[in-house]
């Protein structure tokens, strides 16, 4: 047997470091999803946030402009959170995740990095609307409401992991993934995120899994307002427990949908 | 260190493994020292791919212990003991060559320097290409380039060929020899019986979760049944002389116009020494079967196997 020559050995924490850097460059260098995630929430938070003339007008604790810069955050950090936990689970069950098993990094590093990639992909977009937002003339009452704006944005993010899951193990494809976050758009126009929304369709609105990740996330702006459709219409208010139930009952259901992929995946 | 002797780099202890109501291993004890290369040979379904899994702690046996290297099979693998090559799939479209090599480097604790890597598996040529843009034989490549960064003492090889054009095929097997030279342990699934008995220096055949046979293909086919023809050149009744040297009736077929004697036994070399040196034929041929004709004989179930 040769004895050639190797790497001094690296640390667990080196292992993690060093698979996370790499997994943050590749997510990077694919272009398509980074322009998603990172350039779109931005792009139209200055379409309708800022070329629009309404930005400066005040709304709740702040001003329209704040108001679509945490909508279009909150769209940002669901695309993310959707697009980096069904990744992860299409390579695992392409093989990547055995290949990774012959590694010194550990299941549970591997998780934990998975993680933390999760984290900041889903950081990335809302620190960037939030800081074209600064820029461009997006108003809170407090310097706190734009700390617990971000927080939240990011914080709603986190139960789409288990979307991007869902369509990932029931169809185990990245063009699956690509599909759930082109659903989101439409979500996203039904949950009130780009533009108001009145009557019936306020109504359907309710029941779409982004109603109340966008509403809770305004909510420290808007304290339950609806803003309307055109100004001077009468102000609807939404209670918080309509919000809670609507995320926790979307997150069942991704749940669920995630167990039935998970078991359609055994059985066959 | 060397106080005792080494520790087999395989150890497997009636193995079994079930899924379901499905037994994939039976009972399976199988130990392969250092130094061995060893073919797994059997149909698909036999339960090499089962085996080998648990062999590189990808899944635990639900009866009976393997160790690898005197250690646990998942620590093994985390230290870098294990190179294996699965069977397709395992590897990312978007990175390229050169990019997966690094990354899956990044995460070992410890692996051989890069370009060393490259240029024993043959990928230098291609390390810019991206994965997806590949073909199946640079892609077979580029497992191979990942199994070496640790320099392992075992390399576990999962169908390595599978999918391969004949000159692919030949290319990996090249460079695998290269590597079995320089000391390494290799097992090698396959279900090709030509490459284990060019490959390997002992082969181990599975059928239906178990192992029939052990040792190399020349004593497995040794038993197999060989017809020899030949020309009766002598008075006496051939059928009745072929009795008398302990060859039964079924076993015998005499064509009287063409005198064209012919036994099919497991035993021709005996017999073709009687009837050389009695000088009663001439125009001796032995014929054995070949070798996938045994293979696929040993890997049928016995009431299968026509008499």
């Amino acid at each position: 047997m040769t004895t050639a020559t190797t790497t001094p050995r690296k640390s667990q924490a080196e292992i993690l470091l060093r698979f996370v850097g790499w997994e943050f460059w590749r997510n990077f260098r694919m272009l398509d999803a980074t322009f998603f995630v990172l350039v779109l929430p931005a792009a139209m938070y200055l379409m309708f946030g800022v070329a629009m003339d309404q930005g400066e007008m005040p709304a709740g604790l702040g001003n329209v402009s704040a108001y679509v810069m945490t909508s279009m955050a909150v769209y940002g950090a669901v695309i993310a959170t959707t697009a980096m936990s069904g990744s992860a689970a299409v390579e695992r069950s392409m093989g990547w995740g055995r290949q990774l098993n012959m590694t010194g990094l550990a299941d549970a590093y591997y998780i934990l990095g998975k993680m933390l990639m999760a984290l900041l992909m889903a950081v990335s977009p809302v620190l960037i609307v939030y800081l074209v937002g600064a820029f461009t003339g997006a108003q809170f009452d407090s310097f706190f409401h734009w700390i617990s704006s971000a927080a939240l944005c990011v914080a709603v993010g986190i139960p789409f992991s288990l979307y991007g899951l869902a369509f990932a193990l029931l169809f185990r494809s990245e063009t699956a993934v690509s599909a759930a976050s082109g659903f989101l758009v439409i979500f996203g126009f039904f949950g009130n995120l780009f533009i108001p929304l009145g009557g019936v369709m306020l109504d359907i609105a309710r029941f779409t899994p982004l109603y109340g990740p966008a509403m809770l996330a305004r909510w420290p702006q808007t304290e339950g307002i609806l803003i309307p459709m055109q100004a001077g219409a009468e102000v609807q208010f939404e209670s918080m427990w309509v919000l809670l139930a609507n995320i926790g009952g979307w997150t069942a259901i991704f749940a669920m949908m995630c167990v039935l992929g998970a078991r359609r995946r055994t059985t066959r | 260190m060397n106080i005792s002797a080494p520790p087999p780099a395989i150890a497997i202890d009636a193995v079994t493994k079930r899924f379901g109501d499905l037994t994939a291993v039976k009972n399976v004890s199988l130990t392969i020292h250092q130094g061995e290369v060893v073919a797994l040979l059997g149909p698909n379904g036999a339960g090499k791919t089962t085996l080998l899994d648990m062999v590189l702690g990808f899944s635990e046996p639900n009866r009976g212990a393997i160790r690898v290297f005197d250690r646990a099979p998942k620590r093994a693998a985390s230290e870098g003991d294990i190179g294996a090559v699965l069977q397709d799939g395992g590897l990312l479209d978007d990175l390229t060559v050169g990019e997966t090599i690094k990354m899956i480097a990044a995460c070992h604790h410890r692996h051989l320097p890069i370009h060393e890597v490259m240029q024993r598996a043959d990928v230098t040529g291609f390390a810019t290409r991206k994965v997806k843009k590949c073909s199946g034989g640079q892609k077979q490549r580029l497992r191979f380039a990942l199994a070496l960064l640790t320099n392992p003492h075992l390399l576990i090889l999962d169908e390595p060929t599978a999918g391969l054009d004949a000159t692919a095929r030949k290319d990996f097997w090249a460079t695998m020899h290269a590597e079995a030279k320089r000391g390494r342990t290799i097992v090698f699934a396959t279900h090709y019986l030509r490459e284990a008995d060019d490959y390997a220096d002992r082969v181990v055949l599975m059928r239906q979760g178990q192992v029939i046979a052990d040792g190399s293909v020349d004593d497995m086919t040794a038993d197999l049944q060989r017809t020899l023809t030949a020309q009766w050149i002598s008075d006496v009744d051939p059928v009745a002389w072929a009795v008398s040297v302990g060859v039964s009736r079924d076993q015998i077929t005499y064509d009287h116009q063409l005198q064209r004697l012919q036994i099919t036994t497991p035993d021709t070399d005996r017999i073709a020494g009687h009837l050389l040196s009695a000088g009663l034929i001439r125009q001796l041929t032995i014929v054995q079967p070949g070798v996938e004709e045994a293979f696929f004989t040993m890997t049928q179930d016995s009431q299968e196997v026509t008499p």
